[in-house]
């Protein structure tokens, strides 16, 4: 089986090819130019002025003004072109986990990516790809052919899940690196502290990228369904806690409410899609629904 | 606490096995691995606490089941009264049972001695095989173990009440002596009793709770077959003024009807027991009736007054009419001895300030002496007269206020007092000079010398008698406390010098000295008073004795006159147990009589000497008893039941605390009681049914506590792939 078959198979492909990607804020042409002008590159449209400095190309400057004000202004133009998306997928070990050994949070994470890239790629739109532990691991530059989306794939099949995880520095790395306002599709289980996760999404944020949170969870981390004495390790660090899960369920469930609720009012706050999923949510149906929603909101 | 199986209490040590399971083989929890564990380290705390406490819950349970389970089966028993035993071991058994006629009360158709008798017998027969047993009544009789219990069951079968019964404590000291004598380990005593408080004097039982205590491996059942609420109209003690009668006295029988528990009319009715002159048989011949209203609890005196009898021994009986539960309170039996009027001397010198009158008025009132009634002729002499008298037709002699006296008429009245005569000397002014009084013939019959006239001029001095256990104050001992004897001072008296040996101090003055003194000589007793009994007031008189309403001196001078002619000490009354001592006249030096008993049974009994009194050792049989020998009157004793025998009255909560407070003594009203006192005296209570119901609920509580900590694990181990 090709890893596109694996990955992205044809009734996810059925389900979700008349939908689109729409971009909130950042790209307005986003949308409008999916289909009127896909290639052209840089759009004209006027943004702003601002004082000249040198090093500013000179053919910027705005003489009208000029002749009106005797200064010199350099006229900024907002690029009216397609989104460029990137894939910004979570590789830390916790990824890897199942409770009901059919599908880990990557392989869910990974489908839904695979989904987004030829959602993309089919709009015309350029998407390029991060994985990340502790830092960034693999990137591929958003391009909009076809084969890129092979290209995704192929990278993520041979990605494994392994190592001890940093989003908050992962994604400030991130930010480093996009120079054009983008839309960041982050897909992780963000176990870890909320508070530097939320400073590096909002740091995105204020560099002016549209960012989607796929908060991709498994199921048993949303249930709980142990019972009895059990003893719970980590993954990552190898620390193991001793509970009696039957009396624990219930704390347990409070306290990971407590923690999407809070990831996704500080979302909503920064204008950030937060999009909880757990692997017991089939990721066609949730991804569609996702986007219905987005498109009305838009 | 003891063991039935005490080598299964090693099995306690098996407690170590969880405790080392816990600490060694500690079952782990399944591992589980879990991305999310950061969620559970921020609640974890407080839960782990909570584990930790169910792990030792856990094990204190499973420790608590062992230790609980290895308990039971070495079947533990806590034993209240002295040894361990199993069951069915051989015991040393004291069957006590009240004999007392109380337990003649019938209740459902059954006395309370039969209903006692019926639980010994079934208790006999549940005794272990190889058990040594007494059969005790409450009759002062030597306690033996049974050859067998064949012959232990035939003397509970003859078992009868008795009047002769004793507290059940001397019952009880006795088996406990008998006890003491087995080698068996384990003692029992069965005490039959219907719990009255007579049977239980309250001042025995400090006594019998330390005796109980000091036996070791002795338990005391006591097996109540009384009947908590009696109902019963009793008599209480007989009381005669006189037991000897002049022909002329009124016979005056008194008692008090009692009712426990009912209510309504008593009838009591006066009998006196008569020859009837065609057949020569003894009857019951009805005198007098009296109908009391009694409400429960009440007490009502009845008297009964008859007059006309003639001389001789007469017998009677007052019973209450109509039969109730306890026959033995119904009847109360009683014999009188009526004997001619007395002759009394009396000599006394002719003086202005002496009224010898004062004591035949008080002896014989004119009255009494005009109807008849007299129980006294007496015949007043000058003193001058008294040699030349003939004393013998007399019974006693009074002096009264005497001058000296010849040493020849001294010597004639000690002959007249030996031959079983009274005398009485009242000293006086006349008694002077003192010189003539204390002649050795003067001084055979006076108690001492005479030293001084002692003057008490205050007004405060009185007799005063201290012990009133002589039977010149008998009346005075009914009157107890309300005699005024400080009303009728005495001013003058006689002061004695050393008393003679077997003088005895009747009466006392209030500041000690003797008043009244007996001095017996020979067969016969002489009386002294040191002050006069005749002095007229009007005279610088010694003493105001027979000054204003002065009922005191009456019965003074009549009781020293009864004394004299032998009418006061005379007891033909005894209640069951005492001893019967009968001084017959007319005896004529015989030495043999018979006895005739009130159930006809006779039997005969010898006087101690030709003149000695008839010692009866005590008859058991209460009733009248009739003494007998050819060619004498008759004489006669009555004998009573003790009160006490038919009160019944139970012991009250504290009385009964004071012998169910000890740990071996335990109180069982029916078989099943008795079943479950003995078995518990025996064995123990057994825990194991308490231990095993313990094991049950700590089980279950291990159980539920140890399902919610393990649950089933998955077959497969789930996490990263």
């Amino acid at each position: 089986m090709s890893l596109v078959a694996k990955y992205l198979q044809p009734e996810v492909v059925r389900q979700i090819r008349r939908l689109d990607l729409r971009a909130q804020c950042i790209v307005k042409g986003f949308f409008q130019g999916l289909h009127r002008s896909p290639f052209h590159g840089f759009s004209v449209e006027f943004s702003e002025h601002r004082k000249y400095t040198p090093g500013d190309d000179p053919k910027d400057i705005d003489w009208i003004v000029y002749a009106k004000t005797e200064k010199y202004y350099v006229k900024k133009f907002e690029a009216e072109t397609n989104i460029t998306g990137y894939l910004t997928l979570d590789l830390s070990r916790s990824m890897g986990y199942t409770y009901r050994q059919e599908v880990t949070k990557w392989e869910y994470a990974v489908s839904l990516a695979a989904a987004l890239c030829y959602l993309m790629i089919q709009q015309q739109d350029p998407v390029g790809l991060f994985a990340f532990d502790e830092k960034v691991r693999t990137s591929l530059r958003p391009k909009s052919k076809r084969t890129q989306l092979g290209d995704v794939l192929s990278i993520l099949a041979r990605a494994q899940p392994t190592g001890r995880t940093d989003v908050a520095a992962s994604l400030t790395q991130i930010a480093g690196m996009l120079r054009h306002a983008s839309l960041v599709m982050l897909f992780s289980d963000l176990l870890g502290q909320p508070e530097p996760i939320l400073q590096a999404l909002y740091r995105l944020r204020h560099r002016g990228h549209d960012v989607i949170v796929f908060h991709i969870l498994d199921e048993a981390e949303v249930r709980f369904p142990f019972d009895g004495l059990v003893e719970l390790e980590e993954p990552e660090t190898g620390q193991w806690v001793e509970v009696d899960a039957s009396d624990f369920r219930h704390a347990y469930l409070e306290q990971m409410e407590k923690f999407r609720d809070t990831l996704r009012r500080e979302c909503a706050r920064a204008k950030i899609d937060y999009v909880p999923l757990d692997t017991s949510m089939p990721f066609d149906r949730a991804l569609s629904e996702y986007l219905i929603n987005r498109s009305q909101r838009s | 606490m003891t063991f039935l199986n005490a080598s299964l209490l090693a099995g306690t040590v098996l407690v170590a096995v969880p405790i080392l399971l816990h600490l060694l083989l500690r079952r782990r929890p399944r591992r589980v691995e879990f991305p999310a564990v950061q969620f559970v380290q921020e609640r974890q705390v407080p839960q782990q606490r909570r584990l930790r406490i169910r792990h030792w819950l856990l094990l204190a349970l499973r420790v608590g089941v062992i230790a609980l389970l290895s308990l039971g089966l070495a079947r533990p028993s806590v034993i209240f009264s002295g040894d361990w035993a199993l069951e069915e071991e051989p015991v040393a058994a004291a069957l006590i049972f009240d004999t007392s006629l109380r337990m003649e009360y019938r209740h459902e158709n059954q006395t309370r001695l039969e209903r006692a008798k019926e639980l010994g017998l079934w208790l006999l027969a549940e005794l272990p095989q190889q058990s040594e047993v007494a059969v005790l009544s409450s009759r002062a009789a030597p306690a033996a173990f049974e050859v067998d219990r064949a012959s232990a069951r035939e003397r509970i079968r003859r078992l009868e009440p008795s009047a002769d019964s004793q507290p059940l404590p001397a019952a009880i000291s006795r088996a406990l002596d008998l006890l003491e004598q087995s080698e068996k380990r384990l003692r029992e005593i069965y005490i039959f009793t219907d719990l009255a408080r007579a049977a239980w004097p309250r001042e025995t039982l400090p006594t019998l709770r330390s005796q109980l205590e000091k036996t070791l491996g002795l338990s005391v059942y006591l097996v109540d077959v009384g009947v908590p609420e009696p109902k019963d109209f009793a008599l209480g003690t007989l009381e005669l003024p006189r037991q000897i009668l002049s022909s002329r006295g009124t016979l005056v029988v008194q008692t008090h009807v009692e009712s426990i528990g009912l209510a309504g009319a008593c009838t009591v009715q006066l009998e006196m027991e008569e020859q009837d002159p065609a057949t020569g048989r003894r009857r019951w011949q009805k005198r007098e009736e009296k109908v009391c209203q009694l409400q429960p609890g009440q007490a009502e005196q009845v008297v009964f007054r008859l007059r006309g009898l003639g001389t001789g021994i007469h017998q009677g009986q007052v019973r209450i009419v109509g039969g109730d539960a306890l026959p033995g309170s119904d009847v109360r039996y009683f014999t009188i001895a009526v004997k001619p009027p007395w002759h009394l001397l009396l000599a006394a010198p002719t003086a202005p300030h002496l009224v010898p009158s004062f004591v035949t008025e008080a002896l014989a009132p004119r009255e009494f002496r005009l109807t008849g009634q007299a129980r006294y002729e007496c015949r007043l002499i000058p003193q001058e007269e008294l040699a030349q008298s003939d004393l013998a037709g007399y019974a006693a002699l009074m002096l009264l206020d005497p001058k000296p006296l010849e040493d020849a008429l001294w010597q004639k009245l000690a002959g007249y007092v030996a031959d079983g005569h009274g005398l009485a000397i009242c000293l006086g002014r006349n008694a002077q000079p003192i010189d003539s009084f204390l002649t050795p013939a003067a001084q055979s019959l006076l108690p001492g010398p005479l030293q001084m006239q002692a003057r008490r001029p205050d007004f405060d001095t009185f007799l005063a008698p201290a012990d009133r256990q002589h039977p010149i104050l008998a009346e005075f001992r009914r009157l107890s406390g309300t005699v005024p004897w400080d009303a009728f001072p005495v001013l003058c008296y006689w002061q004695l010098g050393q008393l003679a040996k077997g003088v005895n101090v009747v009466v006392s003055y209030s500041d000690g000295r003797p008043a009244l003194l007996e001095r017996p000589v020979g067969k016969g007793r002489v009386l002294t008073l040191t002050t006069p009994l005749t002095d007229d007031t009007n005279h610088e008189p010694w003493n105001l004795l027979p000054v204003g309403d002065a009922w005191p001196y009456l019965i003074l001078v009549n009781e020293m006159a009864a004394y004299l002619v032998g009418a006061a000490e005379r007891q033909l009354n005894y209640t069951v147990g005492q001893m019967v001592v009968l001084q017959l006249e007319g005896a004529g030096g015989r030495r043999s009589y018979v006895v005739t008993a009130p159930d006809g049974m006779t039997f005969t009994a010898q006087t101690e000497g030709a003149a000695g009194p008839l010692v009866l050792s005590p008859p058991p049989l209460p009733g009248n008893y009739r003494v007998q020998a050819s060619g004498s009157p008759d004489g006669g004793f009555s004998l009573n039941l003790p009160p006490e025998q038919t009160r019944l009255d139970r012991l009250g909560p504290e009385e009964l605390n004071d012998l169910l407070g000890l740990r071996n003594v335990r109180l069982a009203r029916s078989r099943q009681e008795i079943n479950r006192h003995v078995s518990l005296g025996r064995v123990g209570q057994e825990l194991f049914p308490l231990l095993i119901a313990l094991v049950a609920c700590l089980w279950a509580a291990e159980l539920l506590v140890a399902n919610r900590f393990y649950k089933d694990e998955p077959k497969e181990r789930k996490g990263t792939r």
